[in-house]
C-alpha cells in the first residue's frame, strides 16, 4: 500500500472506531463515522484510479478503432488523475453517440461492436465498485 | 440559524398553531443524522393548556440549502396526510405546513414524533433477527396497503398531477433522465443505454393508478426490535402513479442486504409478492415487474447524480451525498451493466 493510501485508511480508521463513537448522540457523529468510512474507501482507490482510467480510456479508444472511428480527443498531457479524467469523459461522450448509432442498425457487425461496448461497461463498472468497508459497524 | 435560535423561534410558532397552549419552549432539539434531503430535527415542545403541563414529541423537517431530493416539501405533507388513519398504516400525524421562510428562515413542516422504534440499516439487515418474518410480512403488507389507498380526494391528489395510466412509466423515465443529463458530472454511458432499453421495451399501462411512496425501502421505516414496524418515513418523493414503482424501489437489490433470495432481504419472494397482492389488490407479472426493476436502477442513478453534484458545488457538505455519489452510484451502475449487459449478448 502506498503510504497515502495508508494515512487515509488510518484517519478513516481513527474517526470510525474512536472519533464517531465518542460522538455518539450528537448529529456530528454521523458525520464523523461517513467521512471516516469513505476515508478508508479513499485510501483504497487513490492507489488504482490512475490505473483504473488509463484502462477505461484504452478500452474506448480500441472500441473506436473497431468501429473505424477517427476520435478527436487529445491524448492525456500526463498521467494525473485530473487529465486522466477529462480525457476518459470527453471519450465516454463519444462513446454513447457510437453506442447509440449501432443500436439503430440491425447489421451483425454492428450487433457484435455493440456486445463489444456492453462488456466494456461491465468491466469498469466493475472496475470502479469500492470494496465495502471492513467494519463491524460499517454503515 | 443556531439551534438555539431555531428552538425559541419554533416554541414560538408552536405555541401559536396549538389550541389554547401557552409558555412553550423547546425542552430538548436533536437533529437526526441520516435526512439529508432535508433537516430532520426531534423536538420536545412543552407549554401549559387547560388541562395542566404537557410535553408534546415532535418531529421539524426544514429545507435545507440544498437537498438530496429536490422535492416540494408540500408534496410530502399531503401524502403523510393521505396515509395517515388509512389501513392500519404506521404513518405519523401531520400537524403544520409553512411553505414561506419568515417563520423559521426556510420552509418546513412538523409532524408528531412516532415514540417507539429505530431504523434498519440496509447493510445491517440481520439485525432484524429474530422478527424478519414478522418484519417482512409487515413490510410487504403496509406496501400493497399503500398502493390500495384511494387516489382521488386524497390531499395528495389535490397538490400533484395525476397521470394517465399509460402514461405513469413515461413520465417517471422523462423525469429520472433530465436529472441524469442536467446533474451528472460526467458523461453516463451505463444510464444512458439503460434509459434507451427501457425506451424501446416500454411496460404496459398501470393496472391502477397509485399513491407511491417513492422511497419505501429498509432504512426509510422505524421498528420495535420486537417484530413490529412503529412507523413509515420519507414521503418527500411521493407521487401518483404505477404500483410496481414502489414493489421495484423497495426490492432494489441495494436494500436487501446483498440477500437475493428475499424481497427487501426480510421474505421470500413468493411470500412478499403474495403479502402485496392480497394487501394491494394487484397482479404481479414477472416481465412487468423487470422493467420497473431496472427503472429503479436508473432512479436511484438520478438520485446519486443529483447528490454528488450538490457535494462538489459546496451547497450542501452532509457526508452522506458524497457516500450516495460514490458508493451507491457505482453500485446501481455496476447492477445495470451486469443485468443489460447480457440482454445485450455480454457476458451472462
Amino acid at each position: 500500500m502506498s503510504d497515502i493510501g495508508m494515512i487515509l485508511d488510518r484517519i478513516g480508521r481513527k474517526l470510525v472506531t474512536e472519533v464517531a463513537p465518542k460522538l455518539e448522540g450528537d448529529y456530528s457523529g454521523g458525520h464523523a463515522g461517513m467521512s471516516g468510512l469513505m476515508a478508508v474507501m479513499a485510501g483504497e482507490a487513490w492507489d488504482g484510479a490512475a490505473d483504473r482510467l488509463v484502462n477505461e480510456i484504452a478500452g474506448m479508444r480500441g472500441l473506436f478503432a473497431l468501429a473505424g472511428k477517427e476520435v478527436a480527443i487529445d491524448q492525456s498531457p500526463s498521467m494525473k488523475i485530473s487529465d486522466l479524467t477529462i480525457e476518459r469523459n470527453a471519450l465516454a461522450g463519444y462513446l454513447i453517440a457510437l453506442q447509440m448509432s449501432l443500436e439503430a442498425r440491425e447489421d451483425d457487425e454492428a450487433k457484435s461492436l455493440n456486445v463489444k461496448i456492453w462488456m466494456h461497461l461491465m468491466a469498469t463498472a466493475m472496475a470502479r465498485m469500492p470494496s465495502p468497508p471492513d467494519f463491524p459497524d460499517a454503515e | 440559524m443556531l439551534e438555539a435560535e431555531l428552538a425559541e423561534k419554533f416554541a414560538a410558532y408552536a405555541e401559536a398553531r396549538l389550541p389554547g397552549a401557552r409558555n412553550a419552549r423547546v425542552a430538548n432539539i436533536n437533529r437526526i443524522h441520516g435526512g439529508a434531503s432535508r433537516q430532520t430535527y426531534s423536538i420536545d415542545l412543552a407549554y401549559e393548556d387547560a388541562t395542566g403541563p404537557k410535553v408534546k414529541g415532535l418531529i421539524l423537517r426544514r429545507d435545507p440549502p440544498d437537498s438530496l431530493i429536490d422535492t416540494e416539501r408540500r408534496v410530502e405533507f399531503a401524502a403523510i396526510k393521505s396515509a395517515y388513519g388509512q389501513r392500519d398504516l404506521p404513518v405519523p400525524e401531520a400537524l403544520f405546513l409553512e411553505t414561506g421562510n419568515e417563520a423559521l428562515g426556510a420552509p418546513f413542516f412538523v409532524m408528531g414524533r412516532i415514540e417507539s422504534g429505530t431504523p434498519l440499516n440496509p447493510f445491517k439487515i440481520n439485525d432484524v433477527e429474530p422478527h424478519r418474518a414478522a418484519i417482512g410480512e409487515q413490510f410487504f403488507r403496509h406496501l400493497g396497503s399503500i398502493a390500495a389507498l384511494p387516489v382521488e380526494g386524497s390531499a395528495l391528489a389535490e397538490e400533484i398531477d395525476v397521470p394517465a395510466p399509460d402514461q405513469c412509466w413515461r413520465r417517471e423515465l422523462d423525469y429520472w433522465a433530465s436529472e441524469i443529463r442536467t446533474n451528472a458530472r460526467s458523461p453516463q454511458p451505463v444510464a444512458e443505454a439503460a434509459i434507451r432499453y427501457l425506451e424501446r421495451h416500454p411496460p404496459p399501462p398501470a393496472q391502477r393508478l397509485s399513491i407511491v411512496h417513492g422511497d419505501y425501502r429498509t432504512g426509510n421505516f422505524l421498528q420495535d426490535g420486537e417484530g413490529t414496524m412503529t412507523a413509515i418515513l420519507d414521503w418527500e418523493m411521493a407521487h401518483i402513479g404505477d404500483p410496481y414503482e414502489d414493489l421495484a424501489w423497495a426490492t432494489d437489490l441495494l436494500w436487501c442486504g446483498n440477500d437475493q433470495e428475499r424481497a427487501a432481504g426480510l421474505l421470500p419472494w413468493p411470500e412478499a409478492i403474495a403479502v402485496w397482492q392480497k394487501a394491494s389488490g394487484c397482479t404481479f407479472d414477472p416481465a412487468v415487474f423487470e422493467w420497473w426493476s431496472l427503472f429503479a436502477h436508473v432512479k436511484a442513478l438520478g438520485i446519486w447524480v443529483t447528490s454528488e453534484k450538490a457535494f462538489a458545488a459546496g451547497e450542501n457538505d452532509d457526508p452522506i451525498l458524497a457516500w450516495s455519489g460514490w458508493f451507491t452510484h457505482a453500485a446501481h451502475e455496476l447492477m445495470l451493466a451486469m443485468r443489460l449487459g447480457p440482454k445485450h449478448g455480454a457476458g451472462g
